[in-house]
């Protein structure tokens, strides 16, 4: 009997359409915490730091953000891993939409934020292309996995917050990255409103002693310079101790492929 | 008077049952054409998703152009190119026309975007950078949209050709629709960039 008689062939193919079919999904269980590190790569305090702001951003806006790490995705494209598991976890809530996953693949040297359609609005392509240029891949580079993921998605969980308009307790002061390109004048504009404003204030009180280091904190402590993108201490470590209810699972958001991936 | 009332026993039953069978049969008929109906407005409605998409890499093609443009002056052919398929994309009366003008498209975009290869200044430019992640993160919408719709379509399609579904498709004037494939073409196209 010849090897490669067709029967032979037809089924070879039925076992390869099976098994590709079979492989072919992003299938993991859905979370039990905000941060799923498969990968191993996040360190125990920053796992346990996003645990805690990922929980209160929840608790306190309703969005839900998931960070995940693996191995590979298991010859998938990134994109389509991550919009599989977003889909399959219906991260956010249902009629807001607002589902977020970031996937670091760390031997396919692949990321991915994944938004969810009720953020982006605000969670831009284009923003969220910026953070994982110019704040994820220059640490991945450097290996620094924990950091990167750190930095990275404070980012964005900021300015989830921020559109929402609540602060969060746990969360860092970090330097943002503007959601938007600002225009360089802008510092010098606002110093000559606020010149303007002092002017006017001076004016109004008829030279009355309103001491203009009144001021000074604004002009100097508002405009701080342009640095890195790290984080200026003040941490408050142990202010989350233990006791987390952890990730509840999905309330029914949709995706529509919004977001941004790229490689390092 | 025992056969007189038997008789009445046996038509009340008769009567039950075809009321039973006939209630059965209506409320078959009225699942059956509802699913066409649901099955459409799914189809329609991921449609208009990936239409929506369609649209929205249409809008950005301008600013693309204009940007690597600047840096790119000898491949004339291929902006002249984009500018053809996106006017035969916004001229495309039907579904069909519509898939194969949006599927010639990306393959030149895809080509647009690999200029930054030929012509790295390309690549410092924040402006290209920006319209690039935009362009992806569109590309990246419309094959999730695609894969929706086909899924729909794909249901829709497959019970038209059930026994009783071709009957309630066409009760309910659904016809199948074509399904949205990434053409080999432009795919295979985009490597062979003649560099």
């Amino acid at each position: 009997m010849p090897l490669f008689s067709r029967k032979n062939v037809v089924q070879l193919l039925i076992i390869l359409a099976i098994a590709t079919a079979v492989l072919a999904q992003a299938d993991l269980p859905v979370p039990r915490h905000y941060v799923e590190d498969h990968a191993n790569v996040i360190n125990a305090s920053d796992e346990q730091a996003l645990n805690g702001i990922l929980q209160e951003l929840e608790q306190k806006t309703g969005a839900q953000y998931i960070i995940l790490t693996v191995q590979t995705t298991g010859g998938l494209p990134i994109e389509q891993f991550a919009i599989e598991l977003a889909e399959r976890w219906k991260l956010g809530q249902k009629g807001k939409d607002n589902g977020m996953l970031f996937v670091l693949a760390k031997a396919d040297k692949k990321w991915r934020f994944e938004v969810g359609y009720g953020l982006e609005g605000f969670i831009t392509d284009h923003y969220c292309d910026r953070i994982g240029r110019k704040v994820l891949t220059p640490y991945l580079q450097r290996g620094e996995y924990s950091k990167g993921i750190y930095e990275a998605n404070l980012q964005i969980i900021k300015t989830i917050a921020t559109e929402a308009g609540v602060t969060l307790t746990g969360m860092p002061e970090i330097k943002s990255v503007p959601v938007r390109d600002r225009r360089r004048s802008l510092p010098c504009c606002s110093i000559l409103f606020l010149l303007i404003f002092i002017f006017l204030l001076f004016g109004g009180f008829g030279g009355r002693m309103m001491g203009w280091w009144f001021f000074l904190p604004f002009m100097f402590g508002g405009f701080g310079s342009p640095g890195g993108y790290g984080r200026s201490g003040s941490f408050g470590g142990g202010s989350f101790g233990g006791g987390f209810g952890g990730f509840g699972g999905g309330m029914g958001g949709g995706f529509g492929g919004g977001g941004a991936s790229g490689g390092w | 008077m025992k056969n007189y009332g038997k008789a009445w026993v046996i038509l009340i039953v008769v009567l039950i049952t075809l009321l039973v069978v006939g209630l059965g049969i209506f409320r078959w008929y009225i699942n059956g054409y509802n699913k066409a109906v649901n099955l459409e407005q799914n189809v329609e409605k991921t449609w208009s998703d990936i239409d929506a998409v369609l649209q929205r890499r249409a809008d950005l093609v301008p600013n693309l152009v204009k940007t690597v443009e600047g840096y790119a002056e000898h491949e004339k052919g291929l902006f002249e190119n984009i500018a053809k398929s996106r006017e035969k994309y916004f001229q495309a009366g039907n579904r069909a026309e519509k898939i194969e003008a949006s599927n010639e498209l990306g393959g030149f975009l895809s080509r647009l975007l690999m200029l930054q290869e030929r012509y790295p200044e390309l690549k410092a430019n924040e402006n290209f950078l920006s319209l690039q992640a935009q362009l992806e993160g569109t590309e990246n919408r419309i094959s999730v949209a695609r894969t929706r719709y086909n899924e729909a379509a794909k249901q829709l399609n497959s019970y038209y050709r059930q026994f009783f579904g071709s009957f309630f498709c066409k009760r309910a004037g659904v016809k199948p629709v074509e399904y949205f494939e990434a053409t080999e073409q432009a795919q295979t196209e985009v490597p062979q960039v003649e560099f």
